[in-house]
């Protein structure tokens, strides 16, 4: 069948109307066009081709296919190539239609007119705009103040970590803040205490049988996210005869939990008492992996140090406090169902549990991951088929040495605004929601210059009526946003980077596969607008401030920087694309549009294990070191103000302490558990239709919040499906938002989905649902600098 | 009989109060509203009605139903009832078949203001699909309105040579309006046998017609496997329904014409007591075509059949079933079944309550059904706007213009059909007007 | 001749919408906005059904993606007066944009409800209509449109529809019914296959794959 061109359809359509009055319907429609003599000519040899790219709508960085017709991009598949999308792709890839061509995009480098937030711009050139930043910039630092400039960066992908955090060094500020904290930072600190891994970890999901989940998403928000799905299908189908089997210990009835072959309902913050309870049956039961333990572990037994110190181990503990009949008492799950989970797990090898942000972002958050992460040691699956795979970084040519001058190495030294691996938050690398109390109290000095990157901080940030008046007090804000967003609308200026599918950029995927995978992010389309990469206008401002900062970057454009560090694929001779001249390995990468080293070696325990003992450490020395070296001491003050409850070398271990929570229970009964869909889009999906369009999928609700409500809870409370209802919290903020009656929610857990509740951000977002995070209290775990996303009770009435 | 003794029946044709121009005024600004409305319709599309997924048909479908419906009047009185010999029926078979001629048109006028292009409608002749029951329904349908119209027409030429000849130095248009339409109707006798020859003939083809166009319609809904609407008993069961709101319509549209015209001389009460006698075994007819209908469904309990019956009984259609069942049976049952309340005023009362409770019942069969489809992941409700209940007014309002232009024109009682009332046992017909001769 | 039939494997199938997503893009639906959707207008030619039964906690739910089924008795080909939607020898189940006439008894007559209606000309804000995919026609409103298999992409000699190609767990199937040795016949011939309302009769051309061992 010949395709059908639009002057055929046209002439169809015509066909056949008797009513020749009433053909005006179809004369003059204002989507179908003639074409003309020249046009359809042009449409003979019309571009119709396939461009390789990185999706970046969220970390995963699956690779992927872009139609481009005629210079427009029309249909986004997924690369075959790419070992995480494997030519698939999840719905947040194909809105990536509507990240290009939002109307509402800015269109080139604006300026604010009139008061913050008061919506006028004026527009300026690149020119212009850089100018005034370097002008800036080389004010403070001449005044010496260069340290007090903030550089908020939020999905960070590819070189521009690297970039932005080198030139903050060779600038002169300590204030190299990513959004870690706010998202599951408590995990990767807690594999770092355990296994000397500060990163996620990969999984061989291929070999898997069975998965213990501890509140992850796995089948809809679990980076990489395509990665995991196709897993799954594979894991159920894929191996005759072995379905796997998954149980998932979560408060709600998410997807995964309706996927999954159990649902453990555990009550909120609670995980490490059960997934050491299960550990008391293996234990007890004698199910664990002896060889593992005796070869890989440290810490299980008792031990001595070197003064003769008698130290108490996993096992001792595990068999003092976490009977099942206890852990019963405090999790809600029943003592049988621990039981039969202990020996399903341990009798299922490979069996994996997993735990992320839904256990680790609690002020016991680091020991909730901690005790899941014990479980994998406690069977032996670490290391090996079906088992966690300990990713290698890509082997990227290294940074040149970078040559700071006075002022640089001055602004470095200062305290960072957040504090992070200070006393007050000894084992973060980063703290962003410390950010607006440091700014509103000047503390430790008064932020001059902001400077946001893939980030919104008011929208994002817990407390955010806190973080409008943290932005009152800053003098000089500027956003590198393509979008008009919550945050960048309170900008001073505008530099509007290109949206993913205009720009060269690198992304290399997180952990997921255990092996290095980079892809190559390369413009299919022409950038629409008057728009810079970033990467490039961070360049233009270092080369202009001059000197050492102009220095520290020996490169044009942010291509020649991913360029650059590539080079150091090629030269490593691994992976699979090996040529004799970088520019055919360039060529090649570009064509393919990822690189990859798809081997994983079994056993390399010294990679695996960077630990102080070389093993898994249920015994935490790294925690026990920094401690001790923060304490100076007095380690039961520093222990009080960590709020850490225990004493001893429980502090050490994986245990479990009660969460702290804001608000007593009486007067706010619920939980608030804030979550992510698979259309979610990390916060940035609310300006896109078609995922607007089918977000709510179990609740039916589309292009609202909504509050996941239990029936019988609801009926009680006379709140019916769909009734509005304010939802109060302990700081003094409320919500209104709609009932959506689940019968999977628990009867003390109300959800607010996270992505909805923007100010700004285009006529899609603005002012449409609730963003909880006004209701959320801006609390830190002080071991981690965590955020605590689940600690703010609320309560609910009919409004 | 004298000419001059009908003066009652053909004042209205002579002397217009103003009470008609500002009734003309009024039905003209309802139906210019509606037609605003369409063209609104027309320009935005069907998004500005209520009508939505899974709701794809609503007011406009039960109007279509409902107009075909009322379209029984006619047939039923002047044709059944003259197979039957029923004499009663004479005052009201012109004034009957008026309510048919002027309804069935805002019937087919529906389908067409429901539909989504409009423009297209010659697809269904270029195309047409006999496979479908909306040709089935296009064949019935059209069929049945030339079919009365012709009827109609016949019936009224021996009145309007009447007029012709009574108004024959009337100014202009309206002297050349009825000379054409007489066709030279004489009065002879050879002419009258051939016209009660010719409408015999018609009465009966029009009555087996009459089954056909209801059943027909109806089964635009019956052949699809709509729970609800795929029930054999479909067919009869609107057939009943047609005749019911229709032989009520004509009772209210007799009883307005008798008091507005003053005809109370031809129309008389036990004309009403008669038609409400009628009325009421109709009512049972219904009813026990809808009790059949709640308990099969009821108690089979197939779910999806369930499904839409508590739509109907206790969720948001609730109010439209419960008052379906007391305009069309609990309120008119009582009036009509006691002779004592069987009066015109009564009769009267009934037939507006039963002609509310049928246009109910059009819409508790369509929506509900519509509303809770098979897969209950797709269930959803609807709420007409104000563009459908603005045409559906116009409709109503095209129909009683339509109607009172007539009245204006036509003498609504068919006045040669009166003095049919006692033929002469000689079979010579005297001609109307005409002196008698002696015997 | 080929009889085409889609197989969706419910067990692999986590609901993530994204082929409802990819059936979006590649076939011009625009998207309803909020209003509309509220009205239950928003048009899903591939859309997945969802629905949750029990009481907390013991819940169980049901996720099923539904394209249209490509009947092989179709309801809806029976009552279309023009004819407008017809069905192909290979089983397809097309419309006809330039012939219907809109009256929606196509769409009232099919029981799982594939059948979409434009209910107003489809807007396509500032810029956005630079996405629309050149393959498939755009439809005027007032018609009835759904699902087709992505037919352009089939009579192109690309037997995959949109939906298959960006399903992440590899759920869906596409094939020929009437070939023994492809996967589609042979998994739609499989223990766990089922069809929707199959005592309807109407032969859906897309089988389900029950979830569970």
């Amino acid at each position: 069948m010949a395709k059908l061109s639009r002057r055929a359809f046209l002439t169809l359509t015509g066909a056949g109307a008797l009513g020749a009055g009433l053909q005006s319907l179809d004369a003059k429609p204002r989507l179908l066009r003639a074409l003309t003599p020249e046009e359809q000519v042009a449409a003979q040899e019309r571009e119709d081709t396939w461009r390789v790219t990185i999706c970046q709508q969220c970390q995963a960085g699956c690779g992927i296919l872009v139609r481009v017709v005629d210079g427009r991009a029309v249909k986004i598949d997924g690369n075959p190539l790419h070992p995480i999308s494997s030519g698939k792709i999840c719905p947040k890839a194909q809105a990536g239609l509507q990240v290009l061509y939002d109307p509402d995009r800015i269109k080139g480098p604006m300026r604010r007119v009139g008061a913050r937030g008061e919506g006028r711009w004026e527009q300026v050139s690149w020119e212009q705009a850089i100018d005034e930043v370097v002008g800036k910039l080389g004010e403070l630092r001449s005044e010496g103040q260069s340290h007090s400039v903030v550089f908020l960066a939020g999905r960070v992908l590819g070189q521009m970590q690297g970039l932005l955090k080198r030139f903050c060094d060779a600038y002169g500020t300590p204030n190299y803040v990513t959004h870690n904290s706010l998202s599951a930072s408590a995990t990767e600190i807690a594999h770092w205490l355990t296994q000397g891994q500060r990163q996620f970890y990969g999984y061989d999901w291929e070999n898997t049988s069975y998965l213990l989940s501890f509140g992850v998403s796995v089948v809809e928000a679990w980076r990489p996210t395509v990665r995991n799905a196709a897993a799954y299908g594979f894991m159920r189908r894929g191996r005759p005869g072995d379905r796997f089997r998954m149980v998932q210990v979560e408060p709600r009835f998410s997807i995964t939990a309706i996927k999954a072959d159990e649902w453990v309902p555990i009550r909120p913050g609670t995980d490490a008492a059960l997934a050491l309870g299960i550990a008391y049956v293996l234990i007890t039961e004698q199910l664990y992996d002896d060889d593992f333990l005796s070869e890989h572990a440290f810490g299980f037994e008792d031990w001595t140090d070197d003064d003769g110190t008698l130290h108490m181990g996993f096992r001792t503990l595990v068999l003092r406090d976490y009977p099942p009949n206890q852990v019963e008492a405090i999790t809600g799950v029943p003592a049988e169902t621990i039981v039969r989970l202990a020996r399903e797990f341990a009798s299922s090898a490979p069996a994996v549990a997993v735990g992320d942000r839904g256990i680790s972002m609690w002020s016991n958050g680091v020991y909730n991951q901690m005790a899941v992460d014990a479980l994998n040691a406690l069977v032996g699956s670490i290391d090996t088929p079906g088992g966690v795979l300990t990713d290698r970084a890509a082997p990227f040519f290294p940074w040149p040495q970078l040559a700071p001058d006075t002022v640089a190495e001055e602004g470095r030294a200062q305290a960072r605004a957040d504090f992070a691996g200070t006393r007050q938050y000894p084992l973060a690398d980063e703290v962003y929601q410390q950010l607006p109390k440091s700014i509103i109290d000047d503390v430790p000095y008064p932020v001059n210059a902001l400077f946001l990157y893939y980030t919104n901080p008011l929208f994002s940030t817990p407390q955010v009526r806190d973080v409008y008046q943290a932005f009152e007090k800053l003098p000089f804000i500027v956003s590198f946003s393509p979008f008009l967003d919550d945050s960048s609308s309170y900008a001073d200026l505008i530099l509007p980077d290109h949206t993913y599918l205009e720009r060269l950029h690198d992304v290399s995927p997180p952990p997921g596969l255990g092996y290095p995978v980079v892809g190559l992010g390369q413009p299919v389309v022409a950038p629409l607008y008057d728009t810079m990469h970033t990467g490039d206008v961070l360049l233009q401002i270092a080369h202009r401030l001059g000197e050492t900062v102009s220095q520290s970057f020996p490169w044009a454009s942010f291509a020649e920087v991913v360029q650059y560090r590539v080079g150091g694929l090629w030269r490593s001779e691994t992976g699979d694309i090996t040529t004799t001249e970088y520019e055919f390995f360039w060529e090649e990468f570009s064509r393919r549009g990822v690189w990859v080293d798809a081997s994983y070696r079994f056993g390399d325990w010294d990679r695996v294990m960077a630990t102080p003992s070389g093993r898994f450490e249920f015994y935490s020395q790294t925690l026990r070191d920094e401690l001790t070296r923060l304490s100076d001491g007095e380690l039961d003050g520093l222990l009080n103000e960590l709020r850490i409850e225990v004493r001893g070398d429980e502090v050490y271990l994986p245990h479990y302490e009660p969460a702290g929570q804001m608000g007593d229970d009486q007067e706010f009964p619920f939980f608030l558990n804030t979550y992510k869909l698979m259309a979610h889009a990390e916060g940035r999906g609310a300006n896109l239709p078609h995922l607007q369009e089918m977000l709510g999928l179990h609740v039916h609700r589309q292009w609202e919040s909504w509050l996941e409500i239990n029936p019988g809870v609801a009926r009680y409370l006379g709140i019916a499906e769909g009734d509005w209802v304010w939802v109060e919290s302990p700081i003094g903020e409320r919500l209104k938002v709609r009932a959506a009656l689940y019968p999977g929610a628990r009867p003390d857990v109300l959800c607010i989905p996270f992505e909805l509740g923007h100010r700004a951000y285009g006529r899609w977002a603005k002012d449409r649902g609730v963003n909880p995070n006004w209701l959320i209290a801006n609390q830190t775990t002080p071991l981690t600098g965590s955020w605590e996303p689940f600690a703010t009770r609320v309560k609910i009435y009919k409004a | 009989m004298e000419v001059n003794e009908h003066e009652a029946i053909l004042r209205p044709l002579e002397h217009t109060g103003r009470k008609f121009y500002v009734l003309i005024a009024f039905l003209l600004a309802v139906i210019g509203w509606g037609i605003f409305a369409y063209f609104r319709q027309l320009r935005l599309g069907l998004g500005v009605t209520g009508m939505n997924r899974p709701v794809f048909w609503g007011v406009y479908i039960t109007n279509f139903v409902f107009f075909i419906g009322l379209s029984h009047a006619g047939t039923l009185v002047s044709a059944i009832l003259r197979i039957l010999g029923a004499e009663w029926r004479r005052p009201f078979t012109r004034l009957a078949e008026a309510v048919t001629v002027f309804s069935l048109p805002f019937g087919a006028g529906s389908i067409l203001i429901d539909l989504g292009r409009i423009d297209r409608i010659g697809q269904v002749l270029l195309h047409a699909r006999f496979e479908s029951p909306i040709l089935w329904d296009v064949t019935a349908v059209s069929t049945y309105l030339i079919s009365s119209v012709i009827f109609f027409y016949l019936a009224l030429i021996p009145d309007v040579a009447l007029l012709r000849d009574r108004y024959a130095h009337a100014p202009g248009w309206r002297r050349r309006l009825y000379e054409v339409l007489a066709v030279g109707w004489t009065g002879t006798a050879a002419q009258n046998r051939r016209l009660e020859g010719i409408m015999g003939w018609f009465a009966i083809y029009l009555s087996l017609l009459v089954v056909t166009v209801h059943t027909v319609v109806s089964w635009i809904f019956g052949m699809t496997i709509v729970p609800g609407w795929h029930t054999a008993i479909i067919g009869p069961y609107f057939l009943v329904g047609a005749i019911f709101s229709g032989v009520a319509a004509v009772g209210v549209v007799a009883a307005v014409l008798r008091r507005v015209l003053g005809l109370q001389r031809y129309i008389t009460p036990r004309h009403f007591n008669y038609l409400g006698q009628f009325l009421a075994a109709l009512a049972i007819a219904w009813f026990y075509f809808t009790f059949a209908e709640v308990l099969t469904t009821v108690y089979g309990s197939e779910p999806a059949h369930l499904a839409v019956f508590f739509a109907k009984f206790r969720e948001e259609f609730s109010w439209a079933f419960f008052a379906m069942f007391f305009f069309c049976f609990l309120l008119p049952l009582p009036i009509l079944a006691w002779k004592r309340t069987r009066t015109i005023f009564g009769v009267t009362l009934a037939g507006l309550s039963i002609n509310l409770g049928m246009w109910l019942e059009r819409y508790t069969v369509i929506v509900p059904s519509l509303s809770r489809p098979r897969l209950p992941y797709e269930w959803g409700t609807y709420s007409p706007t104000w563009i459908e209940w603005s045409i559906t007014a116009a409709c109503f309002a095209g129909f009683f213009l339509l109607y009172t232009l007539f009245a204006k024109l036509f003498p609504v009682v068919s006045i040669w059909e009166l003095h049919e009332e006692a033929p002469e046992p000689s079979g010579v017909r005297e001609p109307a007007g005409a002196e008698a001769p002696s015997p | 001749m080929a009889r085409w039939a889609m197989v969706i494997d419910l067990d692999k199938c986590i609901g993530c919408q994204s082929c409802t997503a990819a059936c979006r893009a590649e076939n011009n639906v625009p998207f309803a906005g909020p209003e509309q959707s509220e009205l239950g207008r928003a048009a899903f030619w591939n859309e997945v059904l969802f629905e949750i039964r029990g009481e907390y906690p013991h819940v169980e739910a049901r996720i099923i993606p539904r394209p249209c089924f490509h009947c092989e008795n179709p309801p809806c080909v029976k009552v279309c007066p023009v004819g407008a939607t017809y069905q192909r020898e290979d089983g397809l189940v097309l419309q006809r944009y330039e012939r219907c006439i809109g009256c929606r008894y196509c769409t009232v007559a099919c029981p799982y409800g594939v059948r979409y209606f434009q209910w107003f000309e489809a807007e396509w804000p500032e810029g956005m209509d630079r996405y629309q995919n050149p393959d498939v026609p755009l439809r005027p409103k007032g018609i009835v449109d759904k699902c087709t298999f992505c037919v352009h992409r089939l009579d192109e000699g690309l037997p995959i529809p949109a939906c298959n190609q960006a399903c992440p767990t590899g759920a869906r199937y596409f094939g020929d019914l009437d070939d023994p040795t492809s996967e589609v016949s042979e998994l739609a011939r499989g223990p766990r296959a089922m069809q929707l309302l199959e005592h309807l009769g109407t032969d859906p051309h897309c089988f389900y794959l029950e979830e569970g061992a």
